[in-house]
C-alpha cells in the first residue's frame, strides 16, 4: 500500500514540496535584510522600547517593508493549495477513470485502502503545513513586533495553518467522492474553504471570548483624545460615547473630534466639558495562543466530520 | 474441483438506486469450473449483479455468495478468490506496465507475477510503456493478466469484448480460454452480444429489466427448446410456461416451446432452435410481460 | 500436428464440429493410429473456444473408441478400430454427390430446398435403419 500511495500521489507531493521550498527560499531572501535590522534579535525590541537601535529598526521596518503584509496575506492560500491538491484526487481520480473497481477488487479491503490513504495524505498535509508555518514564523519574527492578530499573523502561525490544510483536504476529498471528478472538487474546495475562512475570521473569531471594553472620561489636557490599543493587543474598535456610555458611531466620533479641535480651547477639555467619554474594545495579546487553539480545534473538528462522512459513504458503497 | 460446487449463488438478490431497482429478485446458482455468460440488453442490471458478486456494491436485499463466502464483507480472503475486470478495463493510465505489476504485488497476498510476466511477454507488451500509451487490446490484456495473476477461483468480466476490435477480441478470448484450460478458473462474463457466445460458454444467464429471464447449461437449454411450425392456432395461454413465444401468420403459427416432449400433431414440424433466437425470444417475452403487468 | 478449425456460422455445435473433423481425418487417413491429438489447451488457445467444449469432443471420440486419452501424455488415435476409407472411395462418393447436386439445381431447387430435402431424406433413412 505504501508504494501504491507514493506512486499515485508522488506528482502532487513533489509539486507541493517544490512550492513550499520556493516559498521558503523567497521568504529567506526577502526576510534576511529584515532580520538584519535587529542585530540583537527582534524579540528584544518589543515596543514600547527605549533602545535606540530598536527604534531605528522599527521605523525602517515600517517604512520599507509595507509590502510584507499583502505578500503574507496571499500566503493564506497555501494551506488551501496543500489540502485541496492532496485531497481532491484521492477518490475523484479513481471514480473519474473507473480505477476504483481495480483498486477495490485486490486483496486489500476498501476500508483499509481508504484508511491508509487518509492517514498518509492527511499526514503529508500536516507535514507540509508544518514546514510552511516554520518558514513563515521565522520570516515574521520582526513583524511580530507590530502584533500577530491580523490575517498575516494569526492565520499563518502556530498550528493554525495545519488545521486549515486538514480542513481543505477533507472538503476536497469529500467533494471528489460526491462529484466524482477532480476539477469540480478543486473548485468546490476553494469556494467552501474561502467562505468558511472569511465567516470564521470576521464573525466567529472575535467572539471566541468576550472582548474587554474600557470606558473612561477624557482627562482635561490629555494629548491623545482617543484610547489606543497596546501594540500587541487585538483592537476591535474604539471611539467616543455619551455620558450614559452609549457608543457613538465612527462618523459621530469623527465629528466630535473635529468640533473639539475647532473649538478654540484644549480639545480634551472641550470633550470633557461636554460629558463625552472614550472607549476601546480589544482582546489582550496574551489571548493569542488560546484563540489559535480554539480556531485549530474548530477546523480539525470540521475536517474530522467531513472525513467521517467520506468514510461512511465509501463504506456503504453508495458510489 | 467437485462437480456440483457452486461458484456463485444468489438468493432474492436486489439492488435499488434511489427509487429504481437495478436488479430484483435474482436467484442464481452458477456451477464452478464453467464459463458462464450473463446476457441482456444495456440497463438490464448486468453490471450491478457483477459488482455485487465481487463486493464492489452491497445488495439492498437478498444474499450473494462466492464459493460460500459473502463478497459483501470485503474480507481479504474473499477478495483474493475473485478477479474482476471492469468495463473498459480501467488501468492507472500513467503507471507503466511494470508499475501495474508492482501494484498487483503490493495489494495482494497471492500474486503470481511470473505468470503475468509470461503472458505479457508472449503478447509482446513492453513493461516500460505507460498503460495509457498501449492500444485498447493491449490494455485489456494487461488488465486480464493482472486479474489472472491473483489466481482467482472466480474471474468476473464486465463486457470484456465490447471495446475491442476483432483481432484483439480473438486474442483476448485465446488468453482467457487458455487460462480456463490451464487453471480451471470459473469465468462469469457479461455481454450484450449473443453472437460467438456458443464457442466460449457452457452456461447462460439471461437478464432483462433487472430480472432473470432464463438460466441454465447451454446444451441443456438448446436441448429443451424446440421451434414448432404448423397450422395457425389461437394464442395459447402464455403463462402455461411451455410456450415461450408464439408468432402467428395468416395460416400458420410458429411456437418456441420448452420441454415440449409431447407427440407432434399432424401437420406440425419441429426444428432445433439457435442460441441467438432463444435469447431473443426470452428478452422479448420479458418486455411483453413487463408491459402487461 | 492436427489442426482444428471452426465455422461459427454453420449452426453445428462447436464440439460436434471437432468430432466430425477427427472422424473425417481418421477416415481419410490424415490421422494415423498412434498420432497425438493437440492438447486441449493448444486447441483452446488457437480457436479461442471453451476448454469444456474440446473436452466434450474428446470424451465423445473416446466413447466412439476412435481415440484414447492417456493421463499426462495426451490423446492418441487408436489402432484401426474405425473403418478407414481409401481416398479413392472418398472422391468417388464426393463426385456422386456433386453430380446429384448439379441435377437438383438444374431441376430448379435452390440451396435451401436442397438442404431441406437432404435433411428429410437423411432423417428418414436413419429412422429406417434404426428400425
Amino acid at each position: 500500500m505504501t508504494w501504491l500511495i507514493w506512486r499515485q500521489h508522488r506528482a502532487e507531493a513533489l509539486a507541493l514540496v517544490v512550492l513550499i521550498a520556493a516559498i521558503g527560499a523567497a521568504l529567506v531572501i526577502v526576510g534576511q535584510p529584515m532580520h538584519d535590522l535587529f542585530p540583537n534579535g527582534a524579540s528584544r525590541c518589543v515596543p514600547p522600547t527605549t533602545d535606540r537601535a530598536c527604534i531605528v529598526g522599527l521605523a525602517t521596518l515600517q517604512q520599507s517593508y509595507d509590502f510584507a503584509a499583502p505578500m503574507l496575506a496571499l500566503l493564506n492560500f497555501v494551506p488551501l493549495a496543500i489540502g485541496a491538491f492532496l485531497g481532491a484526487p484521492l477518490l475523484a481520480r479513481e471514480l473519474e477513470l473507473g480505477t476504483w473497481q481495480l483498486a477495490w477488487t485486490q486483496a486489500v479491503p476498501r476500508m483499509r485502502w481508504l484508511a491508509a490513504k487518509l492517514v498518509a495524505l492527511a499526514g503529508l498535509t500536516v507535514a507540509l503545513g508544518a514546514a510552511f508555518t516554520g518558514a513563515v514564523a521565522w520570516f515574521r519574527q520582526p513583524l511580530d513586533l507590530f502584533g500577530r492578530f491580523d490575517i498575516t499573523g494569526f492565520d499563518l502561525s502556530g498550528i493554525v495553518p495545519m488545521a486549515y490544510g486538514l480542513f481543505a483536504f477533507a472538503i476536497a476529498a469529500l467533494a471528489g467522492a460526491l462529484l466524482r471528478r477532480s476539477l469540480p472538487a478543486y473548485a468546490t474546495a476553494i469556494v467552501v474553504f474561502v467562505t468558511v475562512r472569511i465567516a470564521v475570521a470576521t464573525w466567529l473569531r472575535p467572539q471566541f471570548r468576550a472582548p474587554i471594553t474600557l470606558t473612561q472620561e477624557i482627562p482635561p489636557g490629555s494629548r491623545e483624545l482617543r484610547l489606543a490599543a497596546k501594540p500587541l493587543d487585538w483592537n476591535l474598535g474604539e471611539g467616543f460615547a455619551d455620558a450614559s456610555g452609549k457608543h457613538f458611531s465612527e462618523l459621530s466620533s469623527t465629528i466630535w473630534e473635529h468640533k473639539a479641535t475647532d473649538a478654540g480651547i484644549d480639545p480634551a477639555t472641550y470633550l470633557h466639558e461636554h460629558g463625552i467619554l472614550r472607549w476601546i474594545t480589544y482582546h489582550p495579546a496574551d489571548r493569542l495562543a488560546g484563540f489559535q487553539l480554539i480556531e485549530s480545534t474548530l477546523y480539525v473538528g470540521l475536517a474530522a466530520l467531513l472525513l467521517a462522512l467520506l468514510v461512511w459513504r465509501v463504506k456503504r458503497r453508495a458510489l | 474441483m467437485t462437480g456440483n460446487e457452486q461458484a456463485l449463488a444468489t438468493e432474492g438478490l436486489g439492488k435499488r438506486y434511489g427509487k429504481k431497482w437495478a436488479l430484483r429478485g435474482c436467484t442464481l446458482a452458477l456451477p464452478a469450473g464453467k464459463v458462464i455468460a450473463l446476457v441482456g440488453p444495456n440497463g438490464a442490471g448486468k453490471t450491478t449483479l457483477l459488482r455485487m458478486a465481487v463486493g464492489l456494491v452491497a445488495p439492498t436485499v437478498g444474499t450473494v455468495e462466492v464459493f460460500g463466502q459473502s463478497p459483501t464483507e470485503n474480507s481479504p480472503q474473499a477478495l483474493s478468490r475473485v478477479g474482476f475486470l471492469a468495463q473498459d478495463h480501467p488501468l492507472y493510465r500513467h503507471f507503466t506496465v511494470a508499475d501495474l505489476l508492482r501494484f498487483g504485488r503490493s495489494c495482494n497476498v497471492r500474486f503470481d507475477e511470473g505468470l503475468a510476466l509470461k503472458r505479457l511477454s508472449q503478447l509482446d507488451i513492453p513493461l516500460n510503456r505507460r498503460a495509457g500509451a498501449l492500444s485498447g487490446g493491449q490494455q485489456a490484456q494487461v488488465a486480464l493478466a493482472l486479474a489472472l495473476a491473483k489466481r482467482p477461483d472466480l474471474l468476473v468480466l464486465d463486457e470484456p469484448l465490447a471495446s475491442l476490435d476483432p483481432l484483439a477480441r480473438l486474442e483476448f478470448q485465446q488468453t482467457l480460454m487458455g487460462a480456463v484450460a490451464a487453471d480451471g478458473v470459473t469465468v462469469l462474463f457479461s455481454s450484450h452480444v449473443v453472437h460467438e457466445l456458443k464457442q466460449v460458454c457452457d452456461h447462460l444467464v439471461v437478464l432483462n429489466h433487472g430480472h432473470v429471464a432464463v438460466q441454465g447449461d447451454i446444451d441443456d437449454l438448446l436441448g429443451q427448446h424446440r421451434l414448432l411450425t404448423g397450422p395457425r392456432v389461437e394464442t395459447g395461454p402464455r403463462k402455461s410456461g411451455s410456450v415461450i413465444e408464439a408468432n402467428h401468420a395468416d395460416r400458420h403459427s410458429t411456437l418456441l416451446v420448452r420441454d415440449g416432449r409431447t407427440a407432434l400433431l399432424p401437420g406440425w414440424q419441429e426444428q432445433p432452435v439457435a442460441l441467438e433466437e432463444l435469447v431473443l425470444a426470452y428478452l422479448r417475452r420479458g418486455i411483453d410481460q413487463e408491459a402487461t403487468v | 500436428m492436427f489442426h482444428f478449425r471452426l465455422d461459427a456460422g454453420s449452426g453445428v455445435p462447436p464440439y460436434l464440429q471437432l468430432v466430425h473433423q477427427v472422424r473425417q481425418a481418421v477416415l481419410l487417413g490424415f490421422l494415423q493410429p498412434g498420432d497425438r491429438l493437440p492438447l486441449i489447451r493448444e486447441v483452446v488457445e488457437t480457436l479461442a473456444i471453451n476448454p469444456n467444449t474440446v473436452a466434450k469432443a474428446y470424451r465423445q471420440l473416446e466413447q466412439e473408441a476412435l481415440v484414447t486419452g492417456r493421463p499426462g501424455s495426451g490423446t492418441f488415435v487408436n489402432e484401426a478400430t474405425a473403418k478407414t476409407m481409401s481416398p479413392a472411395t472418398y472422391s468417388a462418393l464426393r463426385r456422386g454427390l456433386e453430380s446429384w447436386l448439379r441435377r437438383a439445381y438444374t431441376a430448379g431447387l435452390d440451396e435451401h430446398a436442397v438442404n431441406a430435402l437432404f435433411a428429410t431424406v437423411h432423417h428418414q433413412t436413419r429412422i429406417e435403419e434404426a428400425a
